[in-house]
């Protein structure tokens, strides 16, 4: 198609300024950088009440804990980039854990991939069943949790299996290059795959897009349905994964085991500034968002919380993050 | 009373029902006002004229409180005042009969027409029916109708509902002492002609107790029934005509400047081939929730309009080609071969663009980019594989950023922070980036911008369709759709009732199109 260049002024320029005004303000600046600062102060924080806590030893042992709820919330942000939320993670990932420790008996080094696989598609089926029943995410997701939790109890006879063969997981258990521990590393390793894929790819924007504004995403003839399973299926992966990571640790799966998860995740998603009204933020947020969670996790005895404190602390975060990132002057509605 | 004032040499009258100096108000990219004045004498119908966009919505609500300026007075006979609210208004006098109506359908007229201010009609919380309907015939007797104050407002004609309209705005006369002043705004947009004689009858009648602001569309009708014209344009006040030997022709050129040239909609360059161009879309018997039996051909390199009041079904027939609306039957063919209208992503595989009215929900992303928003749709002409590669994107966006003039500092700036024009220009891209379209659909392309911004939308609409593109236009105004199109489909009631042919020379008016849109 040959269209001749448009050389006509507009007749009435002044009328209309071409940009309106509108760079970053400072406080958006610092809610950009928030996550990081918030792992340092932290860090800061917890040195200054035991100096003992900057050391390697316990250092590694944070990260070590930190790996599962990496991977959990790396992969339930890209359903929150989406615009949506999956609240089954945790359930999802506690199934798993009694999937993997039944089957791996049976099916031995495999059953890792196999138990990915499972929690992939159970997550698909929860994105199907929110595109095409056209049911809000998280109401899906929230009968997803009770029937996870449920399924989970029924088949482990609602008590904990053993994992006997700790050969197909011992490799977990070790470090890379002496001290970064492999889960870690892999959890590392899941953020910046997934990352780098939708960063290459027209990916980013589908996703961007479908998040910030669906109708415009769908009108644009993107593929939101897609994209939107797509996401609950990493998502659910993601759950499997961790699951992986947790039994290993543990030498059981337990229909319980990654239960109270589902706050920390989710708070560390919001700590990390992605918005939770979608389009806006980051997998690598959300892996800051995970370490300054699990610093408060391990933090909180050093300084003489009781643990009991725990939840009332990611009640707390998650509503101020939230508070802080959502820019409410251009949210009309408030669900 | 006496009729019209005489006074002539009108100084700072305090005689004036209503002045307005300087109004301005800012919106986020738009200057809605831009330093607006407007004098209402005592006893005149001052019509009020402007292209969409012109500013005189934003000067209506201002002047009922639903819209506070930024600087700028408003002077209610010879005293400033403060308007927050429409209450607020009422109390000074002035009310406004909306354009779309606010009646509560289920109500009798005598409940809508004394709502929210019942005075005697309530006593203790309870309802007086008596003394309502005594109070609501009070307004009708006003207004000389004869509507059955008991009816119920959805059994009503349109044309009724107006008058129970403006008997219910007539009201705020309990709240002042002075004559009220009423704004009309664009109240014969949906009447038939029978009905906006009665219309204009019962507007000149109010001229002997009140001031009426008349706006409207139809430049004949505001020479009809006003006694002076304000021309508005861009957010100010161009100038005032009596409209005592004025022309159309003459309000219509104060309306769109003088910088315009006569060939607003770039008729010139049309090109006219003798053969006609084969038919590029063909639809039979499109049936949706809202439409019926739409049959519709659209040649390529043809501009045809859709006109219909609202609940036409227009939009919906425009939505439904893109897939975005579920079709129940019929057949669309284009270029010969069937479109997969079950979503969108059909239609756009088979080169079919959509540009959708509500441009900041549906139309852009308002915090992505200007490239991501511009390859948006047409990903594979960024990509090598299935990898974006910014060079190839840098390329072709700097292209089109150019060859639309589109005025963004940079292909990464957010595409909210452009103005109205300049968005509309990168979303038009998006479908033209591939090179691939056949089809265009323009649901309202023009809403929101400027003059001259619309200006080079009606110029890019020309150069599409010589070079074959097909495409639909729901126009903004019936000038519009007659300006831009071919050829016209009338649709009433989600049929396509009617199809006005409108070459350049040979263009029907305004008031041809409206007789078979009610």
């Amino acid at each position: 198609m040959s269209t001749p260049v448009i050389t006509e002024p507009a007749s009435n320029p002044a009328a209309e300024p071409a940009v309106v005004t509108g760079a970053p303000t400072a406080a958006q600046r610092v809610t950009s950088f928030m996550p990081v600062i918030a792992l340092v102060a932290l860090l800061a924080a917890l040195t200054i009440a035991d100096p003992d806590f900057l050391t390697q030893r316990s250092l590694t042992a944070a990260v070590r804990t930190s790996a599962p709820l990496v991977v959990l919330a790396a992969g339930a942000t890209l359903v929150v980039l989406c615009g949506g939320i999956d609240l089954s993670i945790a359930a999802l990932c506690s199934l798993s854990t009694v999937f993997f420790a039944m089957w791996l008996p049976d099916l031995g080094g495999l059953t890792i991939l196999v138990a990915v696989a499972a929690a992939g598609a159970i997550g698909a089926v929860q994105g199907i069943a929110h595109v095409v029943l056209r049911i809000p995410s998280f109401v899906v997701t929230l009968g997803g949790m009770s029937i996870f939790s449920a399924v989970a109890l029924v088949i482990s006879d609602a008590g904990p299996i053993r994992v006997i063969d700790r050969d197909a997981t011992g490799w977990l258990n070790l470090y890379v290059a002496g001290y970064l521990p492999m889960s870690f590393f892999v959890a590392l390793l899941v953020v910046a795959v997934i990352s780098l894929i939708i960063k290459l790819t027209p990916l980013e924007s589908f996703v961007r897009a479908t998040g910030y504004s669906e109708s415009a995403a769908r009108l644009a003839g993107t593929p939101v349905d897609a994209v939107k399973v797509a996401a609950f299926t990493v998502s659910g992966a993601c759950a499997g994964l961790a699951a992986v990571m947790l039994a290993s640790r543990n030498f059981s799966g337990s229909p319980t085991m990654a239960d109270n998860l589902l706050l920390p995740a989710v708070a560390a998603i919001v700590v990390g500034g992605t918005a939770i009204t979608g389009g806006h933020g980051s997998l690598w947020r959300s892996l800051a968002g995970a370490l300054v969670v699990t610093l408060l996790r391990v933090g909180l005895p050093i300084v003489g919380v009781p643990s009991a404190w725990e939840q009332i602390l990611y009640g707390a975060i998650i509503v101020a993050a939230v508070a802080l990132t959502l820019d409410r002057s251009k949210v009309l509605i408030i669900k | 009373m006496t009729s019209v004032t005489t006074n002539l040499q009108d100084g700072p009258a305090p005689v004036n029902a209503l002045e307005v100096r300087g109004l301005v108000k800012h919106y986020p990219g738009v200057k809605a006002l831009d330093g607006v004045d407007l004098v209402v004498r005592q006893n005149e119908v001052l019509g009020l004229a402007g292209e969409n966009g012109a500013g005189k919505s934003t000067l209506l609500k201002a002047l009922v409180g639903l819209v506070r300026p930024d600087a700028g007075e408003i002077w209610v006979r010879g005293e400033k005042v403060k308007l927050r609210s429409v209450v607020d208004a009422a109390d000074h006098g002035i009310g406004m009969v909306f354009q779309e109506q606010s009646l509560v359908p289920n109500l009798t007229a005598a409940e809508n027409i004394v709502l929210g201010s019942e005075g005697a009609g309530v006593r203790r919380g309870i309802y007086r029916w008596d003394t309502m309907r005594k109070l609501a015939q009070e307004q009708l007797d006003k207004i000389g109708s004869h509507i059955d104050p008991l009816a119920r407002t959805d059994s009503l004609s349109f044309a009724d509902r107006q008058m129970v309209e403006i008997a219910k705005v007539l009201r705020i006369e309990e709240r002042t002492s002075n004559p009220p002043v009423i704004i009309l705004d664009e109240p014969t947009s949906v009447l038939e002609s029978a009905e906006i004689e009665t219309l204009f009858t019962q507007v000149r009648r109010l001229r002997e107790f009140a001031s009426v602001v008349f706006v409207s569309h139809r430049l004949d009708e505001v020479l009809d029934v006003c006694d002076r014209v304000s021309v508005l344009r861009g957010g100010q006040s161009v100038g005032e005509v009596p409209t005592a030997g004025a022309e159309p022709a003459d309000l219509h050129r104060m309306m769109i400047g003088s910088t315009g040239s006569d060939d607003h909609y770039h008729e010139g360059l049309a090109e006219h081939s003798d053969e006609p161009a084969r038919p590029r879309l063909v639809v039979k018997s499109m049936s949706g929730s809202t439409f019926r039996d739409v049959d519709l051909e659209v040649r390529a390199g043809e501009i045809v309009g859709i006109v219909g009041v609202h609940g036409s079904g227009r939009e919906d027939v425009c939505r439904a080609l893109f897939g975005a609306e579920p079709t129940l039957s019929g057949e669309v063919t284009l270029d010969g071969e069937k479109l997969d209208l079950s979503g969108t992503r059909g239609a756009v595989a088979s080169g079919v663009g959509y540009v959708p009215a509500e441009r900041k929900i549906e139309g852009m992303v308002g915090p992505m980019s200007v490239a991501d928003n511009m390859m948006l749709t047409k990903q594979k002409a960024r990509c090598t594989g299935p990898m974006v590669v910014p060079k190839k994107q840098a390329t072709l966006v700097d292209q089109w950023i150019e060859r639309l003039s589109i005025r963004t500092p940079h292909r990464g700036t957010q595409i909210g922070r452009l103005s109205g024009g300049n968005q509309q220009k990168v979303v038009l891209a998006r479908w033209l980036v591939a090179g691939d379209i056949r089809l265009l659909l323009l649901d309202h392309p023009t809403r929101g911008l400027d003059i001259g911004a619309r200006s080079e939308v009606y110029r890019l609409m020309r150069e599409l369709a010589n070079s074959g593109v097909a495409t639909v236009l729901l126009a903004d105004s019936l000038e519009e759709a007659i300006g831009m199109s071919d050829r016209i489909i009338v649709m009433n009631d989600g049929r396509a009732t009617k199809e006005v042919s409108c070459p350049s020379g040979g263009k029907p008016t305004p008031l041809d199109l409206v007789k078979e849109m009610v």
